[in-house]
């Protein structure tokens, strides 16, 4: 029988785990261990809902309610001084609960603190988009949307940006195979030669291990390498390499080793 | 002679006159000599002005982040390089310096000041390679002969301690795998005992050049609050106006240790920005004659280790896996299953030439990353062409284009 | 002014040096190989390397062109992904005949190390490939030694019958 493998997460998997492994934390701090972010989170948990917070690795988490996003990020650009909207994404945890986490990572220069501030959304909804606040979420956005299929609301583009636009499927949603489906396969071949070209072009090569032992083209045959065609003995004289022809060329002079001066510090 | 039948259709879209508002679309890239790799721009076009720019990216998007989510961590290491290929260990640095926050390691300090040299002359290499190609672009051929031979001697120094040129895995989680080379102090001091000379050529060059200034001064000026919302970091932000540098503000390895100034302009045009960079050369130069100064410190005091210890997610040294049943067989187990960071988040910044490189990492406690992101500067660097480019002319393109100092690996990862 | 030394006594007395057609358009053809900059990656930048000071492609009359128009050698130097995989096809469709196209890099061989749904796995799947340098990056020898491969290849070929198109099906 075949092991089953999952359809819902087909990413690598630790092929082994210990049956009594119990995977350590990485330590949160309480809020309150700092005092600027603590005033921080007690300015933002005075206007909107905050459900959890914490300090993890020198950053401040905060989960919020997907529909206070703009709000939120606005009310601590002109209040809380946090100037910089440095990244924004989504984890993907469709196979668990069927949500995404947003993520947006906040920068503050004068108080030189970062946050991180985070919700869940259904698989579905819509994000709003903080496109007015930040251009630069504009990008953030749209590679959003190509890589997980989340759209945002009031975005003035919302087209793909890394995958061409005629592409199919997300391709960092965990159901979506490393080395992609069968539409990304074929793709290009699809776009220039047609589908009927399928056939003589051939399917992609992905066994990086892969040697034919009856190529007598490629490296399989390294130093022995044979026109194609040719009826393999397994007695072919090893190959010259050379980069010009035996008797000399007409009007090319020859490198010669000896008559060279080789420079050893290059530096000089 | 026939061609091979294809069935993709000419571009119309290259060139349309077809509107009644006299509008050009013009098709800039993705195959474009100072495109810097594949940038693709639209430029719409009233006479020679540019009234619309509409950037399309992700000709080389490659797949990282994905790698990321089917790789054991230090099988990521080599796909790092790929992203800022100018300055591959800034990459490298990136990523080994977010698992060690993830996992809590300290790093030994000659690692550190052999990590702190690597990245300096990443960034010589990174500024040179920006000085060449934009000096090229604008067509000052001498000046990009002349910073590439500078940046081939770079080059040697990197080859003599990793073996490659361009892409090179220089640094591990909790270390560096070897030790610096005999002549690398030498060629390094020889190097930056002749680097101002080299600078002030190029400036000699190029600051009285009327072609160069009338392509930099006040082109594609960058205004503060423009520059903060697109979240433009490193150079392009000290051009703006502030002094801000996470090497200083936030320090890691050793750089509360170390000297220097951040060079910063107000004026926020394409000049700025390349006194910015010339003048962070000559900063780097500095750094770089402290690490000598400290690496020698470490050879006296005798402080030799180069990797963490931490048994549970570091191999032991050679020596003990050869000679140390225990080691041998955690070094198996972390090759072949790889080590399990905690269950947590991370998000790292680091200062890389280009500017603010981030690596988000969520652990699941796996040996895979659940996610990985790559904050990369040049991203929205890219972007900012979209607000920058309108109201310049044609011309002028290639030299913003040329100052953003994008990399394409790192736009499209 | 230069002197120009003509042996008389030798060659039959003449300041010639006789020849064939089809020899003087190889040597013509494989010492003047422009090349189209097709830098795409990582791979390009050593391309670029190799054009600069320490290298020098001059050496070898191969100058870069950034018009296909104007090239006859398609250096493929970097990650070619499936959407730029029509435009490398609509750019080779645009050199003049006779072309030849070298494959820089395992990525371009290959797909290389990115084995993902968005690198095309060896740009020999578009189109017709002379010469395959291996290497990540390659170094700038290699190109190097790789043009003159491509030198000898040229030199070997005839010159004056046609050449056959090359095709990939
Ligand atoms: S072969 Fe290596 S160096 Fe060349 S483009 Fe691919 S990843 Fe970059």
């Amino acid at each position: 029988m075949r092991a089953y493998t999952p359809k819902d997460d087909v990413q690598a998997k630790a092929y082994y785990t210990d049956r009594f492994y119990v995977a350590p934390q990485v330590p949160k701090q309480d809020v309150s261990t700092d005092p600027v972010f603590a005033a921080d989170l007690e300015a933002i948990s005075a206007k909107f809902e905050v459900k959890e917070s914490f300090i993890q690795v020198e950053n401040m988490v905060i989960y919020i309610n997907a529909k206070d996003i703009y709000a939120v990020l606005e009310f601590m650009r002109d209040s809380l001084e946090y100037t910089q909207l440095t990244e924004m994404s989504a984890i993907d945890w469709l196979a668990k609960d069927d949500t995404f986490e947003i993520f947006y990572q906040m920068l503050s220069m004068n108080k030189r603190k970062r946050t991180r501030i985070k919700f869940f959304i259904k698989n579905g909804d819509a994000v709003d988009s903080v496109e007015k606040l930040f251009r630069c979420a504009d990008w953030s956005e749209r590679e959003m949307f190509d890589m997980f299929g989340i759209e945002a609301n009031n975005h003035p583009f919302m087209k793909r940006i890394l995958m061409p636009y005629d592409w199919q499927g997300n391709p960092l949603l965990k159901t979506y195979p490393l080395e992609g489906d069968e539409f990304a396969a074929w793709y290009e071949i699809d776009k220039i030669y047609g589908k009927e070209a399928r056939e003589a072009i051939g399917p992609e090569i992905r066994d990086t291990a892969r040697v034919d032992r009856y190529d007598s083209e490629r490296f399989a045959r390294l130093g022995y390498e044979q026109p194609k065609g040719t009826k393999i003995t397994g007695n072919e004289e090893p190959t010259v390499q050379s980069y010009q022809e035996e008797g000399g060329v007409f009007m090319v002079t020859k490198f010669d080793k000896d008559t060279s001066k080789i420079i050893d510090d290059p530096q000089r | 002679m026939a061609q091979i039948k294809n069935r993709l259709t000419p571009f119309f879209e290259n060139i349309t006159f077809d509107r009644d508002d006299n509008e050009l679309v013009l098709n800039f890239g993705p195959q474009h000599p100072s495109a810097h790799g594949q940038l693709r721009l639209m430029l719409h076009l009233q006479q020679e002005q540019i009234v619309k720019a509409h950037p399309d990216v992700g000709y080389l998007h490659r797949g990282m982040e994905k790698m990321a989510e089917n790789m054991i961590y230090n099988e990521f290491m080599p796909t790092t390089d790929r992203m800022d290929y100018i300055a591959s260990s800034s990459n490298n640095y990136g990523f080994a310096l977010a698992v060690e926050k993830l996992i809590g390691l300290e790093v030994p300090r000659r690692a550190k000041v052999i990590r702190m040299m690597l990245l300096e002359i990443n960034r010589l290499m990174s500024h040179l390679f920006w000085l060449a190609t934009t000096a090229l672009d604008i067509g000052a051929m001498t000046v990009f002969l002349f910073a590439f031979r500078e940046r081939e001697y770079l080059m040697d120094i990197i080859e003599g301690y990793c073996g490659a040129r361009l892409t090179h895995a220089a640094i591990r989680i909790g270390g560096v795998p070897l030790d610096i080379q005999d002549d690398f102090l030498h060629q390094l001091r020889t190097f930056l005992n002749k680097l101002p000379d080299n600078i002030k050529d190029y400036e000699d060059l190029l600051d009285s050049n009327r072609i160069w200034l009338m392509r930099m001064e006040e082109v594609g000026t960058i205004s503060k609050e423009m520059a903060l919302s697109w979240g433009c970091t490193g150079p392009m932000l000290r051009a703006s106006g502030f002094q801000w540098d996470i090497r200083k503000e936030e320090p890691y390895e050793l750089y509360d240790e170390v000297e220097f100034n951040v060079p910063y302009s107000d004026k926020g045009d394409n000049y700025a920005r390349y006194r910015v960079y010339m003048q962070e050369m000559r900063e780097t130069a500095k750094i770089l004659y402290q690490t000598i100064a400290m690496y020698e410190a470490c050879v006296k005091n005798d402080q030799t280790e180069l990797m963490a210890h931490a048994p549970k997610y570091i191999s032991a040294p050679k020596l003990d896996i050869m000679t140390q049943n225990y080691s041998l067989m955690q070094h198996f187990v972390l090759v072949t299953q790889g080590m399990r960071p905690p269950v947590g988040e991370v998000y790292v910044a680091t200062e890389s030439p280009k500017g603010e490189l981030g690596f988000f990492i969520n652990s699941q406690g796996g040996p895979y990353p659940y996610r990985l992101k790559l904050r990369a500067p040049s991203f929205w660097h890219t972007g900012i062409l979209t607000d920058l480019l309108p109201g310049h002319y044609i011309p002028d393109v290639v030299s913003i284009i040329g100052t953003t100092n994008i990399v394409f690996g790192e736009v499209d990862r | 002014m230069a002197q120009h030394k003509v042996n008389y006594t030798q060659d039959g007395g003449l300041p010639v040096a006789l020849t064939s057609i089809d020899k003087i358009v190889n040597w013509g053809r494989s010492n003047s190989i422009w090349a189209l900059t097709y830098g795409l990656a990582c791979c390009g930048i050593e391309m670029m390397a190799s054009g600069a000071s320490r290298f020098d492609f001059d050496r070898y009359g191969t100058i870069f062109r950034a018009s296909p128009r104007q090239a006859d050698v398609m250096i493929v130097a970097g990650t070619l992904t499936k959407k730029h995989a029509e435009f490398i096809k609509r750019l080779y469709d645009q050199m003049t005949e006779p072309r030849w196209v070298i494959s820089m890099g395992s990525c371009a061989n290959t797909g290389g190390m990115f084995n993902t749904y968005a690198t095309v796995q060896g740009c020999d799947r578009i189109i017709p490939v002379d010469l395959y340098l291996p290497g990540c990056a390659p170094r700038p020898e290699t190109l190097q030694y790789g043009v003159m491969l491509l030198q000898k290849k040229i030199r070997a070929n005839s010159a004056s019958k046609a050449q056959k198109p090359k095709r990939l099906m």
